[in-house]
């Protein structure tokens, strides 16, 4: 009887803790976004700069890019993909800020 | 009677859920085990799977603001019980069903956006329409929300005050977390206490000031909060307000369980009371420009095919997230006109107006109006009910500033996050300028040019106009976005899934066309001639839009009816 109460009371304060953990996750997820949708532009401008000798932009030497290149391949496929979706940022940008 | 209302709409809303959503979900959108494009496309900085509780929540925190609150308050005009059965069928009929097929349509376009998918399935120019209408509903959407933010904080001087205090507690919070790089946990405690003591503190300094005044401060601040660097303010504040959101979600749903009181408003007061602009307002087609986001928003559809339909971990998430989202939100409108119901007739009539049963459809609108103005209304009534139950033990004059401080952030989040959306959709509207005249181009679409132009045209419509012509403005640009969106959605079943329920969602789709189109005809030919007469400017401002926006919505149903039945021209 009373390990029953201690499971209905355990059980009760695991599905409080899941709410707040759930909660904090996703409020944690959404000021994030701000961030990452900043770090976005900056990766832009990181491969601008490093892909820039290749479509003739004088900055930095090619042997740097090539050297740094390695580094990159993630953010090309990223940035590849992204590419595509390049005109297509009103949606990206209306679930960013909160309107309405 | 507020529980009993609040137990019957908890019910329909599950009930609905598990038969009408689980239909949508089985024989329109045909949710799949199929991988999604967070597990497809995975690149772990986009497309990322979140677990669905998680991004709920996240979902549910980007569609939720001051619009659901607002609405319901205005739609009381016609009695409780309107206002409540468009929230309720309204939302479960069209706008949950709106939100789901934006976010079920984009997963199925690799995480594209609703603008996308309606370049697709209807025509081109109907994606490019996104735009234009997006960048009046932020000019109208600043109109509105500033009006009300003007009414309510002349009504409630602490309300301003713990808004100014809990941006300093969000730009220590931001400073903890970012130069001090403090323990998340340990900041967001100290950021809530910081949220208290703002609180009390703008419950004990208020700040009294004139319409004028408080107008001039919205625009500096949109402007200065849109050049502060986001990590900074908007960042932190925005975490703070979420937690807003839950703690008055929360108070209020107690409150309104609990409360056991009757109603003192009119269930019914006539077809068309006054509600917009002083003239006589037909429930249909007004009451979707009245009540927006509680029942039906737009927005929505851009916010889940946006990084919601990216995220998405299983398709059979998207029926609790899209779908229950919305119906969360309508659950939220449903407190409001509760509260509403309720208490709003002896707070409005505490402020000394005329507002009895027998005259609440002439004189509602006009005495909620020039006593507190909606948000506020919403917010004592809030606090009343409050004060019914057990949770009396907390101080009522500080439930009030709670309610005011979410309200209020909710609004003023929008104003100075429109900034940032106006001047992408500015560049894009402009873009064919750029080769017949560059300079012009690049000086409109200059970062400070392009960003404060909503901001200005938004705050003078906020300073000269009247809410009761605002709201409803910025609610047929809500609606018509929606009103696009749905039938996108329509055409997506018809075209894409081939579904033999289409007419579960081209009906409602049709319905919601035509209802909105007579409804901005109505407004523009019976409302706005008395504006233009004693407001010319703000009048002809807003006789524009509305018609060009009326235009452009002719120009879309005729491109869907000729469209709808092509094939596809990947299939044809």
């Amino acid at each position: 009887m009373h390990g029953g109460k201690g499971g209905v009371f355990a059980r009760i304060f695991g599905y409080i803790r899941f709410f707040f953990s759930t909660m904090d996750q996703s409020h944690r997820n959404k000021v994030t976004e701000v961030t990452e949708f900043e770090v976005k532009e900056l990766e832009n401008l990181f491969v601008l700069l490093l892909m820039g000798s290749f479509t003739g932009i004088p900055s930095p030497p090619s042997f740097v890019a090539a050297e740094l290149l390695p580094h990159l391949e993630h953010e090309i496929k990223v940035l590849n993909e992204r590419a595509k979706n390049s005109f297509d940022s009103l949606a990206d940008m209306a679930s960013l800020l909160d309107i309405d | 009677m507020t529980t009993l209302i609040v137990v019957v709409g908890l019910a329909v809303y599950v009930l609905l859920y598990l038969t009408y959503g689980k239909k949508l979900e089985r024989s329109v959108v045909k949710a799949t085990d199929d991988e999604t494009p967070s597990q497809r496309m995975f690149d772990g900085v986009d497309y990322v799977p979140a677990k669905a509780p998680v991004l709920f929540g996240h979902h549910f925190a980007s569609i939720a603001g001051a619009a659901p609150i607002v609405g319901p308050v205005l739609a009381m005009a016609w009695g409780w019980v309107p206002g409540l059965l468009w929230v309720w069928f309204g939302n479960i009929f069209i706008g949950a069903v709106h939100d789901y097929l934006a976010l079920m349509a984009s997963v199925r376009y690799d995480g594209r956006s609703v603008q996308f998918v309606a370049s697709d399935v209807i025509a081109k120019r109907t994606g490019k329409t996104f735009y234009w209408l997006v960048f009046f509903l932020l000019i109208l959407v600043i109109g509105a929300f500033g009006a009300v933010l003007g009414n309510m904080f002349i009504a409630n001087g602490q309300v301003p005050s713990a808004y100014i205090l809990k941006l300093v507690a969000a730009l220590i919070l931001g400073v903890l977390l970012y130069r001090v790089k403090m323990n998340f946990t340990a900041a967001t405690i100290i950021g809530i206490i910081m949220l208290v003591l703002a609180i009390i503190g703008g419950h004990q300094f208020p700040i009294n000031a004139s319409r004028d005044v408080w107008m001039l401060v919205m625009f500096f601040y949109i402007i200065i909060a849109s050049a502060v660097p986001v990590n900074i303010l908007l960042q932190p504040r925005d975490y703070l307000n979420s937690w807003l959101l839950y703690i008055g979600l929360a108070i209020g749903g107690i409150a309104a369980i609990f409360s056991f009181a009757g109603f003192t408003a009119p269930a019914f007061t006539s077809f068309a009371p006054i509600v917009s602009g002083g003239q006589p307002s037909p429930f249909w087609p007004v009451i979707p420009l009245i009540i927006a986001c509680g029942s039906l928003s737009g927005f929505h559809a851009l916010v889940g095919s946006g990084t919601t339909s990216k995220q998405i971990e299983k398709e059979k998430h998207g029926l609790p997230i899209g779908y229950g989202a919305m119906l969360t939100e309508g659950f939220l409108s449903t407190i409001v006109i509760i509260s509403v119901s309720g208490f709003g007739l002896s707070i409005i009539q505490g402020a000394g107006q005329d507002l009895t049963v027998a005259n609440w459809g002439s004189a509602y609108a006009g005495a909620m109006n020039a006593s507190f103005g909606a948000a506020t209304t919403f917010t004592n009534s809030y606090a009343a009910m409050v004060d019914s139950t057990f949770l009396t033990i907390l101080p009522t004059e500080i439930v009030k500033v709670i309610a005011g401080m979410w309200v209020a952030s909710f609004a003023m989040t929008t104003l100075d996050t429109t900034n940032r959306l106006g001047r992408y959709t500015l560049s894009e509207i402009l873009l064919p300028l750029k080769a017949k005249n560059e300079s012009m181009f690049n000086f409109l679409t200059n970062r400070w040019i392009a960003s404060t132009i909503p901001a200005i045209i938004g705050i003078y419509l906020a300073w000269s106009g009247s809410f009761t012509i605002l709201w409803p403005s910025f609610g047929s640009a809500n609606q018509l976005i929606a009103s696009i969106a749905l039938l996108t959605g329509a055409a997506w079943v018809m075209k894409r899934q081939k579904a033999k329920n289409a007419n579960i969602v081209l009906i409602p789709a049709y319905l919601l066309w035509i209802t909105v189109t007579a409804a901005i005809i109505w407004f523009s030919v019976v409302v706005l001639p008395g504006t233009i007469e004693a407001n010319p400017t703000t009048g002809i401002v807003v006789l524009i839009i509305e018609i060009v926006m009326l235009i452009m919505n002719f120009v879309f149903i005729i491109d869907f009816l000729k469209n709808k039945d092509k094939p596809l021209a990947s299939e044809a």
